[in-house]
């Protein structure tokens, strides 16, 4: 079956799905009563719709809906239905005669059916109340602060940095002079190997020595920045994902600063210092490595820093 | 019978009929299109296998993708010297001399563009190669692959009329079924000899002493992790996979092709019988590996709890999967833990709780004695620093929150051997005991150690606790270590012994050591927190109440019955 991809909130794909389902029904319902003179039996329009409705949400909505979402919708359409087999006298009649019929025992088949309902039902019950009963065991839910406020002052190989005001001092234009926030678009995916590069380049190619050997950050934050590294698999909280525009993007330069200096163990109680697997690279690295490799991370992934203007 | 000898009635219908259908199949078609469908990789150029020559522009192109993506593993002259190469096994692949292994073509040929594209779409699982699937385009990928191809294979040329592109016949695939599994597991002992390398169970544990082209250690696969298959295309229980391995051979390595000495027929049985040997587990997407369990839980049973990994209680559950990643956060640090993942299970009874972990290792390795006091940490891979490795004791280790019950959740210790992590930041010592772990690791000499954990470097054995763990049926064979572990669920030592509730979620981290890589200390594979649970046992009520449930609605039942009939019988009279 192909699968309906539910990328936002009410896509035209899924108005369009319950456009069809709309003009299934009509169509067949019109067909028939063209056909025979009658309206489909109530009974059966409720049953037929129920179940359509179910198979839609269930099976070919992607990604599934939660079952939270899933019990709202199906208990709202039971409600219409059952509205709209009650909104006339004679419908209401025609849909409770089988039931009724049922519980009579009106003809063979009909007792049939009562047999089966009067066995089957109970033992429904029985289990499910015996689900319920049943010990079940979830994972608990931890919620993290995946960006925590950082300090004021951060102190990194016995140096003070103030974290609003500190600068990357390997952020130079060509001639050497600081280069600001927004001006680097001109160096991304310009090629770092060229002899010829510029100053700005050949930090980034240093940044990347770090990234990929002398810190080993791939092994985690994955050959593309996005935390798809090789043994990223047996972490949890996974690692950062630089090339997801709500990571680096958001912060300032200094803050990455903090974080790969200080590591998970760095965090606040919010971030989960007991479980993060962040190296405190302030144990590996000197203070111009880690402003090369910060350097490297938005540089690789066309981010600019965030800035106070 | 015409369309205009029928009455306006069924001119009627047919007309809705027939727009019921042309709208539905409108829609329908609409939706098929707006779907990304899955395209083939480009087919080979007709008349010839042989790739076509990439345009200039094309060309320029892949050198920029090359320059950005591609360089810091594969080096700029693509002889995979790149910065990560000291760190990783295996290392990324060096491009000049052409070889390639996961391949069409026939052993000893270059491969086809398909082939190269479906590297660079898919990466190659169990090493450093992610998948670019999603990251480059359709056309970045074949861009960046025709440059590597022309620009950086120099030994070789792919235009080169002497080189040949046979693609192999993949004949016709034979289902898996148990005759064929039997027939194959008969070629990979015999006919094959496949057990010779792979090993008796096909762990990979039978040849050690093997180099690749490039004077490289190199181990046979463990064909138990079909996961970690170079060429499984993230598609990993898919045996054409293992047909195509079986007839191409891996250039460069070891592994010879067997479309001389096996038929089409052999080796699709032998590819059954080797997807056989990988057990069933939902896959992660993202990782293209298979889910981890975050939560284990132990199970309740009546009476001893079992001392041997074999014993059929332990089979009533499905193995706990944890992956295993590299200590590379304290030094001495470990970039290539062989380990990367261990299988657990759990049962406990009315007073002792037994951990059974399996995980699979090469080999059995005993350390010629204690280690230093020092370990050093080995610039660039040990392997790779073609430095032979001092071999330590095997070794596993499972760690608790000392005093889990205390904490407030979600805060725990710090994982790696416990401590306050605000402290370690400060390279000061941690001294509570709410923030100690409680470890306790088996090596393979036999003996069980608990230690007490305040930081990866502050560890502090307690003897009489490790006579109080019991090690129990630890067992090698054939490149896989068993071993259980036992406790009882309380003790007397309430300050320093973890102590095991019933029903509570309790924190759980797990350490394993490969003795023949050089692991020992802190060079381990190490995995993150994760929980365990003693799972309450069956309460008495659930067998009480649904009975009695049960039987209400019966009356209910007999009620309506009865008003049902005494109403018919009232309207008869």
């Amino acid at each position: 079956m192909q699968k309906i991809w539910i990328p936002g909130a009410m896509p035209i794909e899924l108005l369009l799905t319950f456009f069809v389902f709309l003009l299934l029904c009509l169509g067949l319902g019109t067909l028939y009563k063209r056909a025979t003179g009658k309206s489909i039996h109530m009974m059966i329009q409720a049953v037929g719709v129920w179940l359509i409705a179910y198979f839609i949400l269930r099976f070919i909505l992607y990604p599934p809906v939660p079952i939270s979402v899933f019990s709202t919708w199906m208990g709202l359409i039971t409600m219409v239905i059952m509205l709209y087999v009650s909104s006339t006298e004679r419908g209401w009649i025609e849909f409770r005669e089988p039931i009724l019929n049922m519980l009579k025992g009106e003809t063979q088949i009909y007792r049939g059916v009562r047999a089966v309902t009067f066995v089957a039902l109970p033992l429904l019950v029985g289990f499910g109340t015996f689900n319920q009963i049943k010990p079940s065991v979830d994972e608990p839910i931890e919620l993290r602060t995946v960006h925590p406020a950082p300090p004021q002052n951060t102190t990194v190989h016995g140096v003070p940095f103030t974290l609003q005001t500190a600068q990357n001092p390997y952020r130079v234009d060509d001639q050497g002079k600081y280069l600001p926030v927004g001006k680097e678009d001109k160096y991304f995916g310009q090629n770092a190997f060229d002899p010829n590069a510029p100053k700005f380049l050949q930090y980034v190619k240093e940044g990347g020595q770090v990234f990929f050997n002398t810190a080993g950050c791939f092994m985690c934050h994955g050959d593309n920045l996005d935390g798809r590294g090789p043994i990223a698999f047996a972490f949890n909280p996974i690692p950062a994902n630089f090339s997801d525009p709500g990571t680096i993007a958001q912060l300032q330069e200094t803050f990455v600063f903090w974080r790969v200096s200080k590591g998970g163990m760095g965090l606040p109680r919010e971030g989960f210092p007991w479980a993060s697997a962040m190296p405190p690279w302030e144990q590996h690295l000197t203070t111009d490595e880690i402003w090369k490799v910060v350097m490297f991370e938005y540089w690789h992934t066309n981010f600019f820093p965030r800035t106070w203007d | 019978m015409s369309w205009r000898s029928l009455s306006n009635g069924r001119k009627t219908n047919f007309f809705i009929a027939g727009l019921t259908v042309f709208l539905v199949t409108v829609v329908t078609v609409i939706f098929s299109l707006a779907q990304t469908s899955e395209k083939a990789a480009a087919p080979a150029a007709a008349g010839a296998n042989r790739p076509a020559k990439p345009s200039p522009e094309d060309l320029e192109a892949g050198k920029k993708i090359y320059f950005r993506k591609c360089v810091w593993c594969h080096g700029d002259k693509g002889d995979g010297a790149g910065f990560s190469s000291l760190r990783l096994f295996p290392r990324p692949r060096n491009f000049n001399p052409g070889t390639f292994k996961i391949r069409q073509t026939a052993s000893g040929e270059l491969p086809l563009e398909e082939d190269l594209l479906l590297t660079v779409k898919n990466g190659l699982p169990g090493s450093a190669m992610p998948s670019w699937d999603g990251i480059l385009s359709e056309t970045e990928q074949k861009q960046v692959e025709g440059f590597v191809r022309t620009n950086l294979v120099i030994d070789r040329k792919f235009d080169d009329p002497d080189e040949s592109f046979t693609k192999i016949d993949y004949g016709k695939q034979v289902p898996s079924s148990k005759e064929s599994i039997d027939k194959g597991r008969e070629v990979f002992m015999n006919k094959g000899k496949c057990v010779q390398c792979h090993g008796n169970e096909g762990r990979g544990d039978g040849n050690l002493t093997q180099n690749d082209e490039f004077g490289d250690p190199i181990f046979p696969a463990n064909l138990h992790k079909c996961w970690n298959l170079r060429g499984n295309r993230r598609d990993p229980y898919n045996p054409r996979n293992i047909f195509r391995e079986v007839s191409t051979g891996l250039n460069g390595t070891p592994m010879p092709s067997f479309a001389d000495i096996l038929t089409p027929e052999d080796r699709w049985n032998v590819a059954n019988f080797v997807m056989s040997l990988c057990p069933k587990r939902p896959i992660d997407p993202l990782t293209a590996k298979p889910l981890i369990n975050f939560v284990v839980g132990s199970k309740f049973i009546e009476g001893e709890l079992p001392t041997d990994a074999k014993d059929p209680r332990w089979n009533d559950r499905e193995p706990n999967f944890i992956g295993m990643g590299s200590q590379i956060i304290h030094k001495p640090r470990h970039f290539t833990r062989t380990i990367d993942n261990i299988w657990v299970k759990s049962l406990y009874n009315k007073k002792e709780i037994a951990f059974m972990f399996e995980w699979d290792d090469r080999t059995k390795s005993l350390g010629s004695g204690p280690p230093p006091a020092e370990i050093q940490e080995v610039p660039g891979t040990v392997i790779i620093a073609r430095v032979k490795p001092e071999v330590y004791n095997d070794a596993i280790a499972v760690e608790f929150p000392t005093r889990w019950k205390e904490l407030t959740v979600p805060e725990k210790p710090r994982f790696i051997f416990g401590g306050d992590p605000n402290k370690l930041t400060r390279d000061e010592k941690s001294t509570d005991i709410t923030k100690s772990v409680d470890l306790w690791k088996w090596e393979a000499d036999g003996t069980v150690k608990a230690f007490t954990g305040q930081g990866p470097h502050d560890l502090t054995l307690r003897p009489a606790s490790s006579q109080r763990i019991k090690a129990e049926g630890a067992t090698f064979a054939d490149g896989k270590w068993s071993l259980i572990l036992r406790r009882s669920l309380t003790t007397e030592d309430k300050e320093n012994d973890v102590q095991f509730e019933i029903g509570r979620y309790i924190p759980i981290a797990y350490f394993a050591w490969d003795g023949s890589n050089g692991e020992t200390d802190l060079k381990m594979g190490l995995s993150t927190w994760s929980y365990f649970i003693l799972e309450p046992p069956m309460p008495r009520t659930a067998f009480v109440y649904p009975p009695i449930a049960a039987a209400l609605v019966v009356g209910i039942e007999f009620w309506i019955y009865t008003k049902f009939r005494n109403n018919k019988s009232n309207r008869k009279k």
